[in-house]
This record gives C-alpha cells, structure tokens and sequence, in this order.
C-alpha cells in the first residue's frame, strides 16, 4: 500500500511535468541545442578525421601511425555538454522550484496531506516524478543524439557507448543537482517567486562565481603568490640575453650549483601548483557545473583512440575492432579514475539538497 | 465518536487551543462556534491529524489520531477553510487523485465521483478546477469530504463562499449524511449557520471551550444567570403593585395593557408571583423574553471575557 501510494502521487507529479507548458518548452530549447551541438560537433570530428587520415597516408611506416591521433566520436558531445551545463540547469529549476511552493499556494498541499498519505510518501513521489521526467527528457537526448551519429555514418563502439552512457549519467546528474535545489527551496519558501530567485542566485553562484573563485580569488589567498625567481637565476638570465647567445643559458645551466638553484625553483613551483590545483579541484567539488565540466572534459576530449587504431594489416581506415576494445578498456579505466572524485561530488550534492528538503517537509508546519 | 481529551496546542509559547475537552457522540452535527483567533481552525487541523497537539489527545473512534493517522484519514473526510485543488486537472480528475490515495479501485472510483458531482451541482463541468469560483471550489471541497464515504465529516467555515442554493444544497447533505449515522464537526463564526444545521454547539474563547450542549441547553443556562426582560399581566393596576428585591433593576407600568415589564438581574419570576400572591394581586401571566442566539453566545463570550 504504502509503495502505491508513493508510486500515485510520483505518476501525478511526472505526467504534471511532462504536460506542463514550461516543461515542453525548456525541453523543446534542450533538444534544439544537442541537434545543434551535435552537427556543429559532427562537422569538427569529420574535419578532424579527414586530416587524420590525410595524415595516416602521408606515412610509410605502420609504426609512425601511433604519432597522430584518431578523433574520437565522444568529442562531438564536447558540444552539446557546452549547452546542456546552461539549458539542463536551468531546465532542473524550472522543474522543482514551485514543485511545493505552488501546491502552499493553490492551497492544495493541506487537503492532500489530510489523505492517507506520509509526508515521505508526499516528497519522495514528487521527486521521484521529477526524476523520472528528467530522466525520460534526457534519454530523449540521447537517443537523438545517437541517432544523428547514425545519420553520419558513425557507429559508436561498446567502449564509445559506454563513455556515451556515463554522460548521459552526469548530465542527468547536474541536471538533478539543480532540480534539488529548486525542490529544497520551494519547499522552505511560500512563494513560488521567491523559490525560482534563490535558486538562480545559487545557480549563477555555483556556474560562474565559484569557477572564478576557484581559478583566481581564493586559490591566491589561500596558496598565496606564485614563487619568484632567485635573483641569481635572474642575473644569469640577464647575462645570457645580454650575451644574445642562447647556447649560453645552456652553459650556465650546466653548472653544478646553478642547477641546484634551478631544482629548489622548480620544486616550489611544483608545490605551489600542486597546492593551487588542490584547492582548486576541492572548491570545483562544491560545484556541479564544474564537476560536470571536469567528467564531460574527461570523457569527450581525454579519451581518444590514439594508440589502438592501426591493426597488424597496417590498414589505417579500417579499426580492428579488437584493437579498440583492450586499448579502450584501459581507457574507459583511466578515466573513470580520474572523474570519481567528481562522480561522487555529482552524486552527493543532490543527495545533500534533497535530504535538505526532506527533513524540511518532514516539519512543515501546515496550518 | 470524537473525543477530545484537554487538548491544548501551542505556537511559540502562545496556546492557540487551551485544555479542550469535548465529546462528540455518533451521527450528531457538532457546530464549534467562535470569532476568528478562537482557536477552531487549530482545533480541526489537529483532529485531522495535520498538526500536533502539546498536549492530550484526540480520539475518533477511539484512534488516536496522532498515533494512528493513516488509520483515522482513511475514515474522516475534510473540508478545510480555504479548499485547494489542482488547478490544471478537471473536478473529475482531482477526485480520482484522492480516491486513488484512499485505495479505492477505479471501478468503484468513476461512478461514485460521477453521482457526488451531481449531488454538489457540478456535474456536466468539465473546464480545469483553475476556472472554478470560490463557491464552485467550495462544492467540489464538499464532494472530496464524502468521497470516502467517511464515518466523520471535518468542515472548516463550509458555507463562506457560498451562494443561497449552495448554502441550501450544503444544508441538505450534510443532514442526509449525519442521518446515516455520520458524525459532522462543523466549524464556523457564523452563527446563523452554526445554529441552522447543528444539533449541539460548542463554544471556543481564546483558545477554550466555554461552553457545550444544545442550542437550548445553552440558551436556558445564559437564561440563568443574565438580564431577564420579565413581563407581568394582571388583573388590576389598582393598586399599584410595588417590587422588591436585589436582582430588580426597574420596573415599568402600562396601565393600559395592565402589564408591568421588569428588568432584573437574572430570572426572578419565582419571586415576583410571591410578592404579588402576598399582595392580594391576581396574576394573568408572568413570561420571559427568551434570548436570541446572539445574547446566547455574546453572553458567553462575555462571560469569557
């Protein structure tokens, strides 16, 4: 009974989202942007493939083969992921900021809680509604997405789909990261309009405040400055353009003690990088826009199929399809490596907001 | 039944409802009568079970409802003051929502809203709730009351949208519901309604419940212990009959009509027909203007007060 009543009130709350008019809109704009993103993407991977094979035919060798690099097919969503960090935000708030505040308003919230429902059952069904609207908008994405990749001819691999998959995972995620937001203020706000305004503040905040912050402001006060040059490299630098003899600099970093002055520089400038770029991916961690750059950088630009395109034939247009997979594999590894961090920001900062606005709903006070 | 056992609630140390003790017995139509801040809609939503009381407890049917709330909304209907509906959805599909929350099957569901639109008047609409008036809302709250076909019907001020055929049509239902044994809480400062639909009353001041009983039991107690406007008719003014006693504020004499009209303190008549026996006067009558459900309840409050 209790999953039931849970499994109404989420059914009422999706097909409310996908007959909304605001809901259609966004989402009409979203599937616009990704066709657009996905032929302007299209048309750099063709290019890049052409030069690639042009490049791949100029060469005699097999084996000079693993100097140029196959684009690969994910960086055409490296497009659509520019757009989908603006539109899906915002279709995520457009979808949870009134999602209580306008039931408070239309009054409509006290007589469905005189029901025999919990208010569990209350706030899990609409978020599972909303969910399952973001999930069916963005699945719609994707399948037109793949879709125009099959247009073009192209046909992803097992490891390109699975790549293709985790991004449709993390847009779906920032898109939800959003949607809780809208869903905790909308529940601890009364109005609707209000919801809508603290949610965009904290989605321009968290889009492009943060990234700034994290690239210059805080990570400047808390590493502070940049080392700078020992005056005695400076000098020497100094003597060697003064000499216009570039061959010089590279006697004078011949010498034994020069160069241990050149070590102790190079090794504070590799911590103070490395202390600038750790606080920089700690405060990227509080932001789903940055985290959701982070893992679609990742997934559509790092991974390229360089290395595992020439097949024992020394064919350079034809893809061993076994080649692909085991190079892929460690691929698909290696990435996935390097965007947990960000996955797990991704997952728990919804996670955060919606227990946020459980808790809240949980103590309404409904009067 | 509805028991209310010293129900109290209070909102950052103010008590909205103060030490509440009611009964409510089955099939009875209980008016909670009081002006606004009386504490009534505090009252209701706690039966309800939507908020918590302090302290005590209420029983509905011997649930207690905020131990058991599912239990209890599955057998209460309610209607509350300002009804809301989903603005989007027709009447007919609003009430599907909340008759697929109470568990009901659609088979049973689609008749059964079909014959209560008809019973409030709002069969053969078919635009979104969101273009209904207050008073069409007011309806549909109505309809969404019984959809349940609840043991007890909680209405929270039912008539203020109202126009007449719905205040009458409203009248009428709520009597065919209470006469098949449903209990009805009605909550309302209008007196007129409170006291036209009915069976017993209760009266809430500042948070307590000053009084309860039947209109008439209520009228006879402030009947007591107020101003009487007593009227004596004899059979001669000649002489004059001459009052006394510490109630008596005057005494008018119409010569006339042979009436005397006396206003006192409280009711004296007992007393008065002495004095006149022991004066030789024939008595021809000796009444007392009742009060109007206004002086009743005013008295209360004044008495609260």
């Amino acid at each position: 009974m209790a999953a039931s009543r849970l499994m109404i009130i989420a059914k009422k709350e999706f097909f409310d989202h996908i007959r909304s008019r605001k809901f259609l809109l966004i989402f009409g704009i979203l599937l616009v942007v990704a066709i657009v993103g996905m032929i302007g993407g299209l048309s750099d991977y063709n290019k890049n493939l052409d030069d690639y094979n042009k490049h791949l035919s100029t060469i005699q060798s097999p084996l000079s083969s693993y100097m140029a690099e196959k684009p690969s097919i994910l960086s055409v969503f490296s497009a659509v992921a520019t757009y989908l960090v603006f539109v899906g935000g915002i279709l995520g708030i457009a979808m949870g900021f009134d999602l209580v505040s306008k039931e408070k308003e239309s009054k409509s919230l006290k007589i469905l809680l005189s029901h025999p429902v919990y208010r569990d059952e209350v706030i899990n069904g609409k978020a599972l509604g909303g969910i399952a609207a973001l999930g069916c908008a963005l699945l719609v994405v994707l399948i037109i997405a793949l879709a125009t990749l099959l247009v073009y001819g192209i046909v992803p691999d097992g490891n390109e789909l699975i790549l293709i998959m985790i991004f449709g995972l993390v847009s779906f995620l920032l898109i939800f990261s959003y949607f809780a937001v809208a869903l905790f203020l909308s529940t601890a706000l009364d109005e609707s309009g209000s919801a809508l305004i603290y949610t965009m503040i904290i989605f321009i905040a968290l889009s492009a405040l943060v990234p700034t912050l994290a690239n210059n402001t805080v990570t400047e006060f808390v590493v502070g400055s940049q080392p700078e040059l020992p005056q005695e490299l400076v000098d020497q630098m100094q003597q060697s353009v003064n000499k216009s003899d570039v061959s010089g600099i590279s006697v004078t970093f011949s010498n034994k003690g020069n160069n241990g002055a050149w070590d102790a520089f190079n090794e504070k400038m590799q911590t103070y990088w490395e202390k600038r770029q750790m606080v920089h991916d700690t405060l990227a961690l509080f932001s789903p826009t940055m985290n959701y750059e982070s893992v679609t950088a990742a997934v559509t630009k790092q991974y390229t199929s360089s290395g595992m395109v020439v097949g024992a034939s020394g064919s350079t247009s034809i893809v061993s399809s076994f080649n692909v997979v085991s190079a892929g594999d460690a691929g698909i590894d290696g990435i996935i490596s390097t965007i947990t961090a960000n996955l797990i920001a991704l997952l728990l900062f919804p996670a955060v907001f919606f227990g946020l606005a459980y808790l809240w709903f949980m103590r309404l006070d409904v009067r | 039944m509805i028991l209310l056992e010293h129900l109290t609630k209070e909102y950052n140390g103010v008590r909205a409802v103060n030490d509440l003790t009611a009964e409510v017995p089955d099939g009875e139509i209980f008016g909670l009568l009081g002006p606004n801040g009386s504490g009534k809609s505090t009252t209701i939503l706690m039966l309800v079970g939507l908020i918590e009381p302090t302290d005590g407890r209420c029983l509905i049917n011997g649930l207690d409802v905020a131990r058991n709330p599912i239990t209890v909304r599955n057998r209460i209907g309610y209607m509350p003051e300002d009804v809301g509906f989903y603005p989007t959805l027709t009447a007919g599909e609003n009430l599907t929502y909340f008759g697929q929350l109470y568990g009901m099957d659609a088979k049973i569901l689609t008749p059964k809203i079909a014959g209560l639109l008809e019973r409030v008047g709002l069969d053969g609409v078919t635009k979104p709730v969101g273009g209904y008036s207050k008073g069409m809302r007011q309806r549909l709250g109505l309809a969404k009351a019984l959809l349940n076909d609840p043991s007890v019907i909680i209405l929270d001020e039912p008539t203020a949208n109202l126009d007449p055929q719905g205040v009458a049509d409203y009248r009428r239902i709520i009597r065919e519901v209470a006469t098949s044994g449903t209990t009805v809480v009605v909550s309302s400062h209008i007196l007129e309604e409170i006291s036209r639909v009915s069976t017993s009353v209760g009266i809430l001041s500042a948070g307590r419940l000053v009084a309860q009983g039947s209109w008439r039991d209520l009228a006879s107690s402030v009947g007591n212990r107020s101003a009487a406007h007593i009227t004596i008719r004899v059979e001669t003014l000649d002489p004059m009959p001459a009052f006394s006693h510490p109630d008596l504020i005057s005494a008018e004499y119409e010569q006339d009509r042979r009436e005397a009209v006396i206003v006192a303190r409280s009711d004296i008549r007992d007393d008065l027909a002495a004095t006149l026996s022991e004066q030789g006067i024939r008595l021809r009558g000796l009444s007392r203007e009742g009060l109007s459900l206004e002086e009743t309840f005013l008295s209360y409050y004044q008495v609260a007060g």
